[in-house]
């Protein structure tokens, strides 16, 4: 079964109760891997991060590195690939 | 500590470490000759070729910040309650345990009242890195006007037109450099010592500089030519070019702007895309006379101007859009507005058109570009104005006239970091509009979290100064709470803030404040609680910040022991997080602005601490590969080396630029939508425009009320954020420089006023007024007075600044009359009346 790495940022680590980990992963597209992943309020990464199909506007998720946009969960995935979801961090000052 | 043997025109032996500069935001390659233990010597890096060896004033200077003798070298509390200019704050030192405990105890009280409540006044560029502290504390809120002040429209502007942070002409190849209100190549901006060197190259090779300034300032003085100029008019003098090569000499390279932008894009009545069912915008298509989407018709079949009837509606191409506003903008019309002849501008116009070679290329490395000679710059003084989205607009569009937009010899951006350009695909064929590269655009919210009204600003960066206007009347913006906490981290509100009683009046309702800097400032002498940094010799990171022509990391590291009982910032807000419960939120935050997010392997763990030399060696390795950490970077000092032509030219590829900013328009639309559904009626949308055009700044109203004159500061290489002026070495030199000696006053001017140099004169504007001797002279424009950095400091209790009240700031307004609509951008001109002293 190909494995995946999965690691998770801020309020989407808090969800899943994990920072990073391997697992072996069944399905074919990141969608399936939020649904594979369960959270701590009883739910899956899926039913917190998605909204009507696509990526909640507060939330992002890199494949590889590359962000995906908020229509692309069906991006598929590969044995080996790395997935990192984190909620987006509002204010980072600057000017 | 990597170890090199004395270069051989330094006369001294010792060991010379690699490190690099931290007196400016830039970071130059330097090395430091140690003896003993003790730093005596800096030079530039010869190896570095950003600096190419050289460095500037400050940075030759830099040992009178390590060793100076007023710094703090222990955490502080004050014992005296009171606090206000000239008070004495008491302050005995105290263990860093004892800190942190006070520290800790009172910002966890309003963390877990409302993390809203910290107010955050954050400077220190090159530990950017560390800015997002604050968010994950859980505050929203910027209480500094450092960056905005100057880069408040700018950096949006370069962000939309090609995912570039800054720009820059290129040094390598242009022949004719017109320079607005700007440092670069002389005396500031970008990276100022290589760049210097790159501009004197260019000027031996024969090209010609153009200064348009106020002043008669150090590029103005080497330049071919100084064109004086009313400031914030100098979008003005631009659109009178632009008029000139549209409509009288009918100039501009249309292969550009018809493959390379959205010039040709249709635009209807109502300002926005003409699109199709599909959403799809269109272009007139000349093969079939009719509409059709762009994707749909070759570039070269696009019809870049032109009116046309469809269906009963009238579509202009964007570029005639731009072409019929021109129209009014005369020569004639528009020297009236900047006071440059119009026989001038016309003369200029002709000269940078016909320098720039329309038409021609070059092949570099194998690959052939347009080559477009010729390239407009500029900064601050041209468009940190009220209306600085439309000045940013007009210089690129300028550029756009002649193609040269990142062509070889144009006008080519700067990308924030090593990152390189932020360039993605957006709609309709054009690059994604990138308008913020320091945090995402924040979704609108009302009430407002932020007390600087972030929600409120969807293309703008942090308007810090607005926190003068909001903070004292929050009700009118629907602020539901007030901060009680202020965090200074090397930063002088009191300094780099327009409106400075205003600003005192903030911070006497704060509850408590936390300084981390190196030393006392206006500021900082408020804190209860002073926490000591170390200096840039004494500390540790890879800097990588605007570099106009190359790319990569320097090592800054420690090349004496620190002195006194310092700790490295990062480590103290580190200590500070884990005490306050959200070291997992720190380390996250810190995956994400390193970039450890894109190659896991190097993910901090969030509940572990990690040393300052650790985090930079997970960062060195992350980017640069296991076997280049950090031990690789402190015998080699630096991974810099310059861009490739194929990162600096044309970096959008086959994506197009704007031309005509519809994106502005329909977020600021899209706003005015937000706004009235949330019953917000009287917020201003004036600049959410797709293009520039001239109408006059509240600066220029403010002379119908009697501020006959216009009042200006200035920097040059000698001093940073007015931040160095405790700095001996370098008050000496500037003390002995007539423009850092007081008010700049016109000879002319002078004489109609009957003062003399040494005259003490007031200037009053509508928010303030300041106080100063006169210094007579011919170097700037008869309407203006000019203040320098160098010698406006207040109530610092360094003995090297001698006290003389020209606090510049105080002449400005922080209010939202005196801001971008659309960036947030402040105005750094204020009008004035001259009133004489004795």
């Amino acid at each position: 079964m190909p494995k995946i790495h999965v690691a998770a940022i801020g309020m989407a680590r808090k969800l899943v109760g994990f920072s990073q980990r391997t697992i072996d992963f069944s399905g074919e597209t990141v969608a399936d891997l939020l649904r594979a992943l369960n959270t701590v309020d009883g739910r899956t990464l899926y039913a917190n991060l998605v909204c009507e199909g696509k990526l909640r506007g507060d939330y992002a998720i890199l494949v590889n590195g590359m962000s995906l946009t908020a229509e692309q969960l069906e991006t598929r995935l590969e044995g080996g690939d790395e997935v990192v979801t984190m909620a987006i961090l509002r204010h980072l000052h600057g000017g | 500590m990597a170890i090199q043997h004395a270069s051989h025109h330094s006369s001294m032996t010792g060991q010379w470490i690699p490190s690099t500069c931290g007196m400016c935001l830039h970071g130059c390659g330097i090395r430091v000759q140690v003896v003993d233990g003790v730093a005596v010597k800096i030079e530039g890096d010869p190896t570095n070729p950003d600096n190419l060896g050289k460095l500037c004033p400050k940075g030759n200077a830099g040992l009178s910040r390590l060793y100076d003798p007023t710094r703090i070298l222990k955490p502080m509390k004050r014992t005296n309650p009171a606090k206000g200019p000239g008070i004495d704050p008491g302050w005995v030192e105290i263990e860093w345990e004892e800190a942190y405990e006070i520290v800790a105890r009172e910002l966890g009280r309003v963390r877990r009242d409302d993390p809203r409540k910290l107010l955050c006044a954050i400077g220190d560029f090159q530990r950017i890195i560390l800015w997002g502290w604050p968010a994950v504390f859980g505050s929203p809120n910027f209480f500094t006007s450092l960056g905005n002040y100057c880069g408040g429209s700018y950096h949006p502007v370069n962000g939309m037109v090609d995912g570039s942070f800054a720009a820059i002409n290129d040094y390598a190849y242009c022949n004719y450099w017109i320079q607005l209100g700007s440092g670069d190549g002389f005396s500031s901006h970008l990276h100022v010592s290589g760049s210097t060197k790159r501009m004197a190259d260019a000027r031996m090779r024969g090209m010609k500089v153009v200064v348009v300034d106020p002043r008669c300032s150090p590029a103005a003085a080497k330049a071919d030519e100084w064109i004086p100029i009313v400031p914030g008019t100098d979008r003005a003098f631009v659109l009178g070019m632009a008029h000139v090569l549209v409509h009288e000499l009918r100039r501009y390279d249309r292969q550009f702007l018809r493959e390379h932008t959205n010039a040709p894009y249709l635009v209807g009545e109502d300002g926005f895309f003409w699109r199709d069912e599909r959403g799809r915008a269109q272009v007139w298509d000349l093969r079939v006379d009719a509409p059709r989407p762009w994707n749909d018709v070759p570039r070269e079949a696009m019809a870049l101007e032109g009116t046309f009837q469809v269906d009963g509606h009238r579509l202009r191409t964007g570029f005639q859009v731009w072409k019929d506003i021109l129209v009014d903008h005369t020569p004639e019309r528009m020297a009236e507005i900047s006071t440059v002849p119009a026989s001038t501008i016309r003369r200029l116009a002709r000269e940078f058109v016909g320098a720039a070679q329309i038409g021609a290329t070059i092949e570099i490395e194998g690959k052939v570009y347009p080559f477009r000679p010729a390239a407009l710059n500029y900064y601050r003084g041209a468009q940190s104005h009220a209306n600085g989205l439309l000045d940013n607009m007009t210089y690129k569009l300028f550029n756009m006239l002649v193609g040269n937009i990142d062509v070889p010899g144009g006008h080519l951006g700067v990308p924030l970091d090593h990152r390189g350009f932020f360039i993605s695909p957006g709609e309709d064929g054009m690059i994604k509009p990138e308008p913020h590269q320091l945090h995402p655009i924040p979704p609108f919210k009302y009430p407002p979290d932020s007390t600087h009204l972030m929600e409120w600003f969807p293309i703008g960066f942090d308007a810090g100064q607005l926190n003068a206007e909001t903070l004292l009347e929050p009700e009118r913006f629907g602020l539901d709470y007030q901060p009680e906490v202020l965090l200074l981290y090397h930063s002088n509100p009191l300094w780099n803030m327009p409106e400075t009683d205003k600003i005192e009046q903030i911070m006497r309702r704060m509850k408590f404040i936390v300084a981390i800097d190196i030393h006392l400032t206006e500021s900082t002498q408020w804190a209860d609680v002073f926490l000591p940094d170390r200096t840039y010799l004494e500390s540790t990171l890879l800097n990588c910040l605007e570099p106009p022509v190359v790319t990569g990391h320097s090592l800054r590291q420690p090349v004496v022991e620190p002195l006194g009982d310092t700790r490295d910032a990062y480590e103290i807000l580190t200590e500070l997080a884990e005490r306050l419960g959200f070291l997992d939120d720190w380390n996250d935050l810190l995956n994400v602005v390193c970039g450890f997010v894109a190659n896991t392997t190097y993910m901090l763990d969030p509940d572990r601490r990690y040393t300052v030399e650790e985090l930079w060696d997970r960062f060195a390795r992350s980017v640069y590969g296991d076997d280049r950490g950090l031990e690789w970077f402190k015998r080699h000092g630096h991974a810099v080396r310059y861009r490739t032509p194929e990162e600096t030219y044309m970096p959008y590829g086959d994506l197009r630029i704007p031309f005509y900013f519809e994106y502005v328009k329909r977020v600021g639309a899209q706003l005015r939508q937000q706004m009235e559904a949330a019953g917000i009626t009287d917020w201003r949308f004036d600049n959410y425009v797709p293009l520039p055009f001239w109408k006059n700044s509240p600066v220029i109203e403010d002379g119908e009320r009697g501020y006959d004159f216009y009042a200006i500061t200035f920097k040059e290489a000698l001093h940073t954020f007015a931040d160095t002026v405790v700095m001996p070495w370098l008050t000496e030199v500037s003390e002995k420089d007539p423009v850092h000696q007081g008010i700049l006053i016109n000879r002319a001017t002078a004489e109609r006023l009957g003062i003399e140099t040494g005259q003490r004169i007031r200037l009053v504007s509508p928010a303030g007024r300041i106080e100063g001797r006169a210094q007579v002279v011919e170097g700037i424009h008869p309407q203006v007075v000019g203040v320098s950095n160098a010698i406006t400091r207040e109530y610092v209790t360094n003995p090297t600044v001698r006290v003389k009240g020209a606090h510049f700031n105080r002449l400005l307004t922080g209010s939202m009359r005196y801001t971008d609509s659309a960036t947030g951008g402040l105005e750094s001109t204020a009008r004035v009346r001259i009133e004489v002293i004795d």
